[in-house]
């Protein structure tokens, strides 16, 4: 099931897999859409369903699932539910569902902003005596603070059981509230529902596909939760041909977030020292962000964040001075794009650096956002052309209709050029975790650099200009350890002598020991002492040995090759592969078989000792467990990491080594995914009367106006995507006459219907317009919209594809003129798939 | 050998890179018909936006020589709903018109049998671009002389095939030998069969003395804007020219009695 | 029917007029040869005009066509394939086929017409007259005849090509469109040679009576091959059936080009030495309506 996604149009090559399976292995390809795209031409099918009510249809397939015949009766469902999931889990009996308050959960607070968690935890058993009794190490801290095992009950009758609330709380999912809430015909949404049920179980498993379509909402993580809880009930999750794939935004931003360019994870997902946490010394961080997670293979944050540490600072971190910790920064709130913007707006960012974004035109209320670039003393933009971004100052829309003079704005814009893809060397992180080796072809000409020359030579500059500082505030950058000089032969071929060599910054991201600099075979090797040092522990081992680079491996199979490339964790390609054997170690069946237990295995322990049994993998595969853990293996219960967890625990990295159905903690909008219509939306919650996200990230500032519920000025829904033909803001894909021939003008798709009530009509310019502004587009009119009839009333739906500015060979107006700042919660991503517009026949001034 | 390609539409999904691949490889511009100069800009902008679905490229043309083609079948209520993608391009037939109509033979085949224009030869008197019953070959006015597909004619005489293949995702289009690809079409268009859809077929096995770069089709190739049953037109000489010939014979004899020798002129003089 | 055709753009004053002026020399050409190889000494001068007029005519012809190619320097292509320059006949392709029997066609009437010039003791150039002292060993009746035979091909191939192209209306047309034009060019080479009898103030007595005769018969012949292409070539000839290509056709071609010249032919059964003579006018007019016939087909043709 492809949903939230346009696979054929986005993700193109990756749609060839998809598109064998059906032709020559006969799966069936759904695809569940508001619109009809390139993906739906070619799926067997095409579920239509209105913009945003995803979790509504999620949750119907949940309810469908967990009360039809075939999961009740089939014994497959329910060992893989009761044994792999939190299902049999008891939760706090002070835990009220959404189906009890209205559309919100217990733990709200007063104002109705945030939640607290106390009232969503697992009812657990006695705390264990701690194994130390004193603290030597940080993993005593944690071995010290061992909860009690979460209480079970593997009937799954008892009404507090995961299971129990789970299915309460879905109750009124069903068809008919699908066609009422997501305008989907009964008998479609039954055909998608029963498809994933007969196609999951021993014999056969089911995979869901996901991309932006899902996670730009302010429900966005809440979506993907359903489709994680639905593969978990349907008993696909860790096998082969299961699992939920998320179809990345852009090339390698899994490996920019795996390295962490995000503003509040530090590389390898550790969590971000913050101001506002208790993390004032190290020892706090690790009780505050290691403790909770202790007991699954988090337990070994501790070395994890010492061997970052000491990638940071080399000789410079110390057990003495906590690795640096006191130097490192920290953050003191939400500085993810949109807030950043908005405290840009108020004057409290001075100096901006863009490299390879462009948000005068990607940015969500562009309008907003190029204001607020107005306010900076100086901006420091990197790309390949002159991007909207870089020439706001000179030509954007405000200024060349007057609104805004040049002269008025101070911001000083340096614009450096930088070289492209096949100009420089690195690792590209594929969203399948996949790393593979992409080499420099050429160099970039005259002065154009790599994004890593940038950084390293800047680098280089600032530890230069704070060597003799005595400040605190400079001791991070003064002390950095920065030596990546390129070796001659890595150079030797190229006319820039001084490109970073990307094989030591790869080879410091796997990590090695400091003493010798031998890399890390493992992060099982990864030490709390300061003697390993490791830039991101989920990529150890895509070099294992000195000048072998995994990466660069091209051996392919067909099915796992191993030998291709490497996946973190481990070259595990297929995450949670445990669960692809049953309580006894046994494949589920011949037909999926992935990684088994043998037990007559001869294996040596870490003392040479030899014993008998070992999870075994013939396809290469690497195995998501611990090896020689028998199935039968109990867990200590004052143990940590994989001390703790059992022979049956596949989820290695969830506290209670299950998969989560019901998520105690870690999330800020609720422990389950529930309805909740867009926060712009023209038709009210028929589920609940919360009627969007409670907690939803809003930012009620002047200059980002919002529209009411139902506002009769805005009824239309838009949603924004993307097509194959241009990348994101057109910066590498509008310049090109190829390219920009393919798709020329901003277009806008809207049904034959719409387009009448309307007067609009094909190839001619009509305008949409919002409370934030006004923007005009060529019709597209076409039966790939589709109006929906929600309880009775028609809701149309437009699409807007946003790659233009008003730059470049390919020009139309900037579609995010139109949106607003709004995001999810839990990760501040904007809600860019649905909100309200109005439109009308003409052009922007009134002609036609 | 004969190389060429099979086209398999089930499984195009209208991305366009071939259009793409083709213009990297072979180094040809945008099409200049689909720019305009703007006051103010180094650089033209493209203003050729159709409103027929995704296809804004339009026809073939000296610049273009991958077309891909977007038809939507959509009814009122949506049961019907499918959205078919087709690359066209240079069919490469056995028997071309565009090769039969040159006067200089700067339209060869080679040893591959694709159909290649030598650009050193031609004379741009432009009778093949209306002789291809494709509408495929087109003239550059930049370079005088008509271009089209060469089948990566340089690419396939190295041990490569051709650009838009190598760069199809789904393989879509394949590059081979024609017998080989032809296995692979009956084998595509079975197993389309006996999954119900019933109106598949292959296009090029007979048309134009065999088209050495064939489609599968989903429906008639009407709805693809290819002809149904194309007359190479160099077959239709032989009847052109006989008629015409006779028409001459006609007129001379309508000479010869016009200006014979006659006995008596009409007012009565005798003619010695 | 093919959906989707490509024009080749091909200029009016360039294609379309060659087709006009090769018509009329062919035409005319003929018509003088015949008189010759009859022996008609009292319509000898119908000869001396044909031959003096076809030769420039179609000297005319090659600037044109030249002009209109893409790559004009490269015409010679025509004659000779560049990569071992040896002779080259495409049989396949009217347009090579064509090219030969033009160069051929103007070798003949290029004779001829030194041949006239010396009649006239114009020729003065001492090399020419060797030249062609040479080439009347042989009789200049066979040079005639050969021009002849040529020359129907240069006025009859010129349809054949259009017809042999997969073009809605030129394909719909098929096979009568070289019929037409063959028919066209003898009624212009007739009308032109009228013309110049007008010139030498002849007008009237057996030269025109003849003329005019052979022009009716080519009208009506003309009249029948249009009725009978517009009918076969039915949903496909709209072109030629609607805007401004259909007025200059049918009110160009046919209503002023034929049949106003024979309504005129019919009034002058009545003899009359008068300057005015309606044949005389109608030959302009037959002039006239054999242009736009070129110009319309060729063009028609081309529009998407």
């Amino acid at each position: 099931m492809i949903m939230g996604s346009n696979m054929a149009e986005c993700h193109p090559v990756a749609f060839r897999w998809p598109l064998k399976a059906k032709t020559n292995h006969g799966a069936v390809l759904m695809h569940v859409d508001p619109r009809f795209t390139r993906t739906s031409a070619l799926c067997d099918i095409h579920t239509p369903i209105r913009a945003g009510t995803d979790i509504t249809f999620l949750g119907a397939i949940i309810n469908h699932v967990i009360n039809s015949h075939r999961w009740n009766t089939d014994p497959f469902f329910k060992e893989y539910v009761v044994n792999y999931t939190n299902a049999a889990t008891l939760v706090n009996p002070d835990f009220k569902d959404t189906e009890d308050l209205n559309g919100v959960f217990s733990g709200l607070s007063a104002d109705g902003k945030a939640y607290s968690y106390e009232t969503w935890s697992y009812q657990r058993g006695p705390k264990p005596v701690p194994a130390v009794s004193e603290v030597k190490t940080f993993t005593d801290l944690l071995l010290q603070r061992v909860p009690g095992r979460p209480k079970t009950d593997p009937t799954l009758k008892n009404t507090h059981t995961v299971f129990q609330i789970v299915k309460k709380h879905y109750k009124r999912y069903t068809p008919e509230m699908v066609e009422t809430i997501c305008g989907c015909p009964k008998e479609m949404f039954l055909k998608v529902a029963e498809t994933l049920l007969n196609n999951s179980g021993r014999d056969k498993t089911s995979n869901i596909t996901y991309a932006v379509g899902w996670t730009q909402h302010t429900v966005g993580v809440q979506i993907i939760r359903a489709a994680a809880m639905l593969q978990a009930l349907l008993g696909n999750i860790g096998r082969p041909g299961g699992g939920v794939l998320a179809l990345r935004g852009h090339a390698t931003i899994q490996g920019s977030t795996d390295i962490a360019t995000l503003y509040h994870s530090l590389p390898g997902y550790l969590n971000m020292p913050d101001g506002r946490k208790n993390h004032e010394t190290f020892k706090d961080f690790i009780l505050t962000e290691a403790v909770p997670l202790s007991t699954s293979y988090w337990g070994n944050y501790p070395k994890f964040a010492v061997s970052y540490f000491k990638a940071q600072w080399g000789d410079a971190a110390t057990k003495e001075n906590n690795y640096g910790y006191d130097y490192h920064p920290k953050i003191t709130g939400d500085h993810s794009h949109l807030p950043m913007m908005v405290d840009m707006m108020n004057g409290k960012i001075k100096g901006f650096f863009v490299m390879g974004q462009n948000p005068a035109v990607g940015g969500q209320n562009a309008r907003y956002q190029r204001k607020a670039l107005a306010k900076l003393d100086w901006m420091v933009v990197r790309d390949f052309f002159e991007t909207e971004t870089a020439a706001f100052w000179r030509n954007s829309p405000e200024v060349t209709e007057g609104e805004v003079k040049s002269s008025d704005i101070k911001t000083e814009v340096f614009f450096l050029p930088a070289a492209m893809v096949s100009e420089m060397e690195g690792s590209f992180t594929n969203t399948q975790r996949l790393l593979q080796q992409h080499e420099k072809a050429a160099d970039p000409p005259d002065d154009a650099r790599s994004d890593i020359w940038f950084t390293y030579h800047l680098g280089k500059q600032l530890k230069t200009m704070y060597a003799g500082s005595k400040n605190n505030l400079d001791w991070a950058i003064k002390n950095l350890y920065w030596e990546y000089e390129p070796e001659p032969p890595e150079v030797a071929n190229f006319r820039i002598k001084d490109e970073p060599s990307a094989y030591k910054l790869l080879k410091e991201i796997n990590g090695y020991t400091w003493e010798d600099k031998k890399p890390l075979p493992s992060f099982a090797n990864l030490k709390e002492d300061g003697s390993t040092v490791c830039g991101a522990w989920i990529y150890t081992g895509v070099i294992t040995e000195e000048g072998v680079n995994k990466a660069r491996n091209r051996e392919g199979d067909n099915w796992i090759s191993p030998n291709w490339g490497f996946a973190w964790p481990a070259n595990r390609h297929i995450m949670y592969n445990r669960a692809s054997a049953d309580l006894q170690g046994r494949p589920w069946s011949e037909k999926k078989k992935l990684v088994y237990w043998d037990p007559n295995k001869e294996v040596k322990d870490p003392t040479g000792k030899t014993i008998l049994g070992s999870w075994v993998s013939p396809s290469g595969e690497g195995i998501d467990f611990l090896p020689t853990k028998a199935p039968a293996f109990r867990g200590r219960d004052n143990g940590i990491g994989f001390d703790w967890l059992s022979g049956n625990d596949p989820f290695i990295m969830r506290a209670d080594g299950k998969a989560w159905l019901f998520a105690p903690s870690g999330l800020v909008d609720g422990p389950l995914p529930t309805h909740y219509e867009p926060y712009e939306s023209p038709v009210q919650n028929l589920l609940h009367k919360q009627q969007a996200n409670p907690v939803a990230k809003t930012w009620k500032v002047p200059g980002n106006p919002y529209h009411e519920v139902a506002d009769p000025k805005y009824p239309i829904v838009v949603s924004t995507y993307r097509l194959t033909e241009h990348h994101l803001t057109g910066v590498m894909t509008r310049w090109l006459p190829w390219l920009a021939e393919l798709m020329p003008e901003l277009f806008c798709e809207i049904s034959p219907e719409l387009a009448a009530e309307k007067g609009i009509k094909n190839a001619e310019y009509m305008s949409i317009e919002t409370a934030r502004g006004i923007i005009q587009a060529r019709a597209l009119v076409t039966r790939r919209m589709r109006p929906f009839t929600i309880n009775g009333k028609t809701v149309h739906e437009i699409g807007l594809p946003w790659h233009w500015g008003w730059q470049a060979r390919a020009e139309g107006d900037v579609v995010n003129n139109l949106s607003v700042l709004v995001a999810d919660p839990n990760v501040t991503i904007h809600e860019g798939k649905v909100f309200t517009c109005n439109v009308r026949a003409g052009k922007r001034g009134g002609a036609a | 050998m004969a190389k060429g390609m099979f086209v398999d539409t089930s499984i195009c999904t209208g991305c366009k890179a071939c259009q793409v691949a083709c213009k990297e490889w072979n180094e040809l511009p945008g099409e200049p018909a689909h720019f305009h100069k703007v006051p103010d800009r180094p650089y033209q902008v493209a203003i050729n936006f159709t409103g027929n679905s995704y296809d804004n490229t339009g026809q073939l043309s000296a610049t273009d020589w991958r077309h891909v083609r977007f038809i939507e079948q959509f009814n009122e209520n949506r049961t019907e709903a499918r959205w078919y993608f087709s690359s066209d391009s240079c069919k490469h037939c056995n028997d071309a018109g565009c090769l039969n109509a040159c006067p200089v033979k700067a339209i060869v085949r080679t040893d591959m049998g694709n159909v290649f224009v030598q650009q050193d030869v031609c004379i741009g008197c432009k009778y093949c671009i209306p002789s291809c019953p494709y509408g495929v070959i087109s003239f550059s006015e930049q370079s005088g002389t008509v271009h089209k597909c060469t089948l990566c004619n340089d690419r396939i005489h190295n041990g490569l095939g051709t650009a838009c293949a190598k760069a199809c995702p789904t393989g879509s289009i394949s590059f081979g030998e024609v017998e080989e690809l032809k296995k692979r079409a009956d084998a595509r268009l079975a197993q389309l069969k006996m999954r119900g859809f019933t109106k598949a077929n292959i296009y090029g096995y007979t048309e134009a003395g065999s088209l050495n770069v064939f489609y599968l089709f989903m429906d008639e190739p009407s709805v693809y804007g290819q002809p149904e049953h194309p007359v190479v037109p160099q077959r239709r000489l032989f009847r052109s020219a006989a008629i015409t010939v006779l028409t001459a014979v006609a007129m001379a004899v309508a000479a010869l009695i016009s200006f014979r020798e006659q006995g008596t002129k009409k007012n009565g003089e005798v003619k010695p | 029917m093919s959906p989707e055709t490509q024009a080749p753009h091909w200029e009016w004053y360039y294609i379309a007029m060659y087709f006009y002026i090769g018509g009329i020399s062919a035409g005319a050409y003929f018509i003088g040869s015949l008189v010759e190889l009859l022996g008609r000494e009292k319509l000898r001068e119908i000869s001396r005009i044909a031959y003096y007029i076809a030769f420039p005519l179609i000297c005319i012809t090659p600037i044109l066509l030249i002009a209109d190619l893409g790559q004009p320097a490269r015409f010679w292509h025509l004659f000779f394939y560049t990569k071992d320059i040896t002779p080259y006949i495409n049989h396949q392709s009217p347009l090579s086929v064509g090219t030969w029997a033009l160069l051929i066609y103007s070798g003949m009437s290029f004779l001829s017409f030194l041949n006239v010039l010396v009649a006239d003791g114009r020729l003065k150039s001492p090399a020419l007259r060797s030249l062609l002292k040479l080439f009347n060993r042989i009789p200049h009746k066979v040079y005639a005849a050969i021009g002849s035979f040529f020359g129907f091909f240069v006025a009859g191939y010129t349809g054949v090509l259009l017809n042999t192209t997969a073009r809605p209306l030129w394909e719909a047309t098929d096979p009568l469109i070289g019929s037409l034009f063959i028919v066209s060019a003898a009624s212009t080479g007739a009308a032109v040679i009228a013309r110049a009898l007008k010139r030498q103030n002849i007008v009237s007595g057996e030269m025109l009576e003849r003329l005019e005769l052979f022009d009716r018969v080519a009208m009506i012949f003309e009249l029948l091959l249009i009725i009978m292409m517009v009918i076969i070539a039915g949903q496909y000839a709209s072109p030629i059936l609607r805007g401004w290509y259909g007025l200059m056709f049918w009110g160009g071609t046919v209503a002023v080009g034929i049949l106003a010249p024979l309504w005129l032919n019919w009034s002058a059964r009545r003899p009359t030495t008068s300057v005015n003579n309606p044949v005389l006018l109608g030959a302009v007019l037959i002039l006239f309506g054999g242009a736009l016939l070129r110009i319309t087909l060729v063009q028609a043709g081309q529009i998407p």
